[in-house]
């Protein structure tokens, strides 16, 4: 049987009605048609699936919709602000992170969060969070290139503001 | 040499839609009315079907067709016509459609698959290609004799061979006779994937006008165009192919894979777009693998290190259909003698079916497997020899005068390996190596590598340019952007050939084969190349019609005018010009009489002499040669096994570099999945030829934190074909990275590897015995 779920999704409230089982990355593409959130795996372990839900990196493919019932959730679609890229977004495709980009809005999502919450994560602590993607295209030596770019930025910012 | 645009890093042009994520790849189209398939695979890997029961699959909820291959009257193929779209009759690997639901939601056509019933008469099954070629095999293929193929495959019917090529050159195994010293090994390269983070799908649409419209993850339009006009019976204009953005390759989606199946399930639903997109697990399965390759070699040479003779038998498990691995069989056969020259060769090739999922391109054409043969032999004939293996390799390199095994001359602009190789040997062997300790083994490795591009009679690309009227240019080709960064290649070639700036370029987004210029397929690391050379074709024909048009305006010949990108000025007197700008849409006269014609060009680019082989196999494959050289700095921790990669050095002559930060990123890449099949990667058939690894959690694919520091340098010895001198390098960073790797584990250990991929497993049971031993 259908129910109804309501959620904050890129800032916006909405309610789908599904059932219970289906998954979070099903309604985010195939509902709510933000098609950004790619699906490269089943089960969990590719990583391009990854939202933020209540400031967390979240798996969307092992995620039911009943657990984000209430949530707010962040896709790759809510980032830029207009025109204007969130730094995350910014670095990644400068610093040569970009290859196929079918890892990449997994990647930017998971470190949006970790800069987010954690703007002074160590190195080891970025190395942890990139470790949950795969990407076949990069040898990853522009992904964490752009990681640390997108630090600084971050980093700078908050001085700025602070 | 020094230029303007190439040579210098830009941005992609579609780095911006990929990071907010509206680049649009298959499975993010959405069309009216459209439906979704769901494919039933085997239980077997090899048997007859006896009954299909669709009954019960066809109430369930939701269903609006179920399809089976009864009744398919046509095979297809580019090279051996063995494909069908469906089973019929006979499944041939655990991975082929036997059935497929066609429902409202993909969950409801999933759902109702579960339902058809299919009883099956099991056949033995083949893994190995030793195993099919014995004189005891089930034909896997009884029409084998009566499929087309290309006039210069040789099929061998009543056996489980599809193909046999042979490379003879000078007194071929003769040769041996001037031999002091033989040496022979076997190599296996297992079966991998490519797997791309995007699987495999199709959309496919047959319309009321008897139209086709077909959407796919494809890097090949107009193969696929082309194969479904044949088998459907329609004009190829009227099959219309679109290629949304690509999440990798790598090469398994080249050629024709998942459309034609597609096709034949959405032929039963006409006037409805059909989608279907690949779980992983089918990704695995279904669609092409890699490798399969295994190279029994035998090297005869001088006892002074001048290497005399080449014998080389490749055994290619194809799997179950050949058209695909076909070409990575021929390939590996005259990749096998790496770098280096040997005055006579005796190479066969064997492609061979099997009962396992059907072998595509996997970065290059059999290059990497071949290269972990003769890289390791090399290392061991040095020491057989007793002497240094940088000499031994030194002494034989393929160099200006020098004849490869196809009996093409080698010239000083096919590129410098010697230099390269020696560049490595100083990053990787210049300093000292740390001692073994309690924990670890330390090792270093290197490999020479030499890939040719692959080509073919109608490979070909084509470019069409137009010039705006504020001096903009939008560019459209027929090459798939899957990552490696062609965009910007295009960009960069077109702004050094028309001397505009790159902003000033506009590179075509999705390929459509309507509007797309035709190209054969986006393969080889033959783009940058090729279709470089394309751009630089247009763009001097569309020079040459602004300098048309503006002799009429400033009233002179065309031979006495110049371009600088923003002009046609007269050569004598530059001050005499007129605007490009002003020309673009031919040039309004002052009464409003235009005159001279629209600013556009089209234009494409062959293989200069590409022949197919004669008999001997001889034959030049009329494109150039990259050579390069790699090494590895190695840990081996006693304790697990566990094989850590600390520094990879590359260095290949790519003759110009055009754009360094996309050029480091693909060769980054490349060295990574080179890793992965040395170290982690291998699709596992069990007897019954069931994959028990389909999975990204059981096929590990290298991570983050497995990344080594890498070193990667280029030589630039301009190429007379590529556009400003640029070679191919898309293929070329895989090929060292597993000889190297284990020649370096012999540096460690002593344990000599000819098998990949060395697990921690593999290594600790090799010390331990070892330890036995000592």
């Amino acid at each position: 049987m259908a129910e109804k779920f309501s959620f904050t999704i890129n800032g916006q409230s909405r309610s789908v009605e599904v059932e219970p089982d289906t998954l979070l990355i099903d309604v985010i593409r195939d509902v709510l048609d933000l098609t950004g959130t790619k699906r490269g795996c089943d089960n969990a372990t590719c990583g391009t699936c990854t939202v933020i839900v209540n400031g967390r990196a979240l798996k969307s493919c092992n995620t039911a919709i009943t657990k984000v019932a209430g949530a707010e959730i962040l896709t790759v679609e809510g980032l830029a602000k207009g025109m204007e890229l969130h730094p995350v977004q910014k670095a990644i495709a400068e610093s040569g992170a970009v290859q196929c980009g079918f890892c990449t809005p997994g990647i930017v999502m998971e470190l949006v969060a970790m800069l987010d919450t954690k703007p002074n994560a160590s190195e080891q602590e970025l190395s942890n969070a990139l470790n949950k993607h795969l990407c076949r295209c990069t040898g990853y030596e522009p992904i964490r290139d752009g990681a640390l770019i997108a630090q600084k930025v971050v980093q700078d910012l908050a001085a700025e503001h602070a | 040499m020094e230029y303007k645009y190439v040579g210098k890093s830009y941005i992609r042009p579609d780095a911006i839609s990929k990071v907010t994520g509206k680049a649009m790849y298959l499975d993010d189209i959405r069309l009216p009315g459209m439906l979704h398939a769901a494919i039933l695979r085997p239980t077997y890997a090899h048997a007859k079907i006896l009954s299909i029961d669709t009954s019960e699959a066809e109430k369930c909820p939701g269903v609006v067709k179920v399809v089976t291959g009864e009744g398919c009257t046509f095979h297809y193929g580019d090279n051996i016509r063995d494909l069908v779209p469906m089973a019929d009759k006979k499944v041939h690997y655990i991975g082929e459609p036997v059935a497929a639901v066609v429902a409202d939601t993909p969950k409801h056509a999933k759902e109702a698959l579960a339902k058809i019933q299919v009883t099956y008469d099991p056949l033995p099954v083949y893994i190995d290609a030793r195993q099919a070629m014995s004189e005891d095999a089930v034909i896997i293929h009884e029409d084998m004799g009566q499929y087309w193929t290309l006039p210069t495959l040789a099929v061998v019917p009543g056996t489980n061979i599809a193909n046999v090529y042979k490379v003879r050159k000078g007194r071929a195994a003769d040769g041996f006779d001037d031999a002091e010293v033989v040496l022979e090994g076997e190599f296996n390269y297992p079966f991998g994937s490519c797997a791309a983070i995007e699987p495999h799908g199709s959309i496919v649409w047959f319309k009321e006008d008897r139209t086709i419209e077909v959407w796919s993850s494809s890097i090949c339009p107009f193969i696929v165009r082309d194969d479904l006009a044949t088998s459907y019976g329609v004009p190829a204009a009227d099959v219309r192919v679109h290629i949304p953005d690509i999440g990798g390759c790598f090469g398994y989606k080249s050629d024709i894979t998942v459309e034609q199946t597609i096709a034949w399930i959405a032929s039963f639903v006409p006037g409805r777009p059909v989608k279907w997109v690949s779980s992983r697990e089918e990704d695995f399965t279904s669609t092409l693998i890699g490798h399969g390759i295994r190279t029994q070699m035998k090297i005869g040479a001088k006892k002074d290190g001048k290497l005399v003779a080449l014998q080389v038998k490749v055994l290619h498990s194809t799997g179950a259909y050949a058209d695909t691995g076909v070409n990575v069989t021929m390939a590996a056969t005259h990749n096998s003698t790496g770098p280096y020259e040997f005055e006579h060769c005796d190479l066969t090739g064997y492609t061979v079916y099997t009962n396992t999922t059907p072998v595509g391109a996997f970065r290059g054409y059999g290059h990497q497997e071949v290269h972990l043969a003769i890289e390791r032999m090399i290392d061991m004939l040095a020491r057989k020899l007793n002497m240094d293996p940088f000499a031994l390799r030194s002494k034989n390199y393929l160099r200006e005068g020098s004849v490869n095994a196809l009996g093409e001359h080698m010239w000083k602009f096919n590129g410098d390996v010697a230099t390269a190789a020696a560049k490595v040997q100083d990053l990787v062997f210049g300093h000292d190596k740390p001692k073994e300790d309690d924990t670890y083994f330390y090792g270093r490795g290197f490999a020479a590598v030499m890939k040719s591009p692959k080509g073919a009679p109608f490979s070909t690309k084509g470019c069409y340019m137009k010039m705006n009227t504020d001096g903009s240019i939008n560019i459209n080709m027929g090459g798939a952007e899957v990552g490696q960064g062609l965009r910007t290649v295009v960009r960069q070639i077109a702004a050094e050939a028309l001397k505009i700036a790159p902003e000033k370029v506009r590179v075509y987004t999705e390929l459509d084969t309507q509007f797309s210029p035709y190209e054969w397929q986006t393969i080889g690391s033959m783009f940058t190349m090729q279709g470089g050379r394309a751009i630089v074709r247009a763009a001097d024909k569309m020079i040459a019609l602004l300098k048309n048009t503006a002799a009429q305006v400033l009233k002179t010949d065309p031979d006495y005018l110049e371009y600088d990108g923003e002009f046609i000025y007269l050569t004598a007197d530059p001050f005499i010009r007129v605007p490009v700008t002003e020309l673009a849409r031919g040039y309004i006269t002052e009464n409003g009489i235009t005159i001279g014609d629209l600013a556009q060009s089209v234009s494409d680019a062959r293989l200069p002499r590409y022949a197919s082989p004669d008999k001997n196999g001889q034959g030049p494959l009329g494109v150039t040669y990259t050579f390069g050289a790699q090494g590895a700095e190695i840990r081996i921790e006693k304790k697990s096994g566990k094989i850590l990669v600390d520094h990879f050095a590359s260095v290949f002559d790519v003759g110009q570099v055009i754009n360094p930060l996309q050029i480091r990123g693909s060769v980054l890449g490349g060295v990574n999945i080179g890793i992965g099949a040395a170290l982690y990667e291998e699709v596992i058939f069990d007897e019954e030829g069931r994959i028990t690894n389909p999975q990204y959690f059981q096929y590990h694919v290298p991570t983050y934190k497995e990344m080594p520091r890498q070193t990667i340098e280029f030589l630039e010895t301009p190429d007379p074909i590529g556009a400003f001198g640029a070679r191919g390098i898309g293929e070329h960073s895989v090929l060292g990275p597993a000889p190297a790797i284990l020649n370096a584990i012999y540096d460690a250990t002593g344990i000599e590897f000819c098998e990949i991929p060395v697990t921690p497993d593999k290594m600790k049971k090799a010390l331990e015995a070892l330890k036995e031993y000592a």
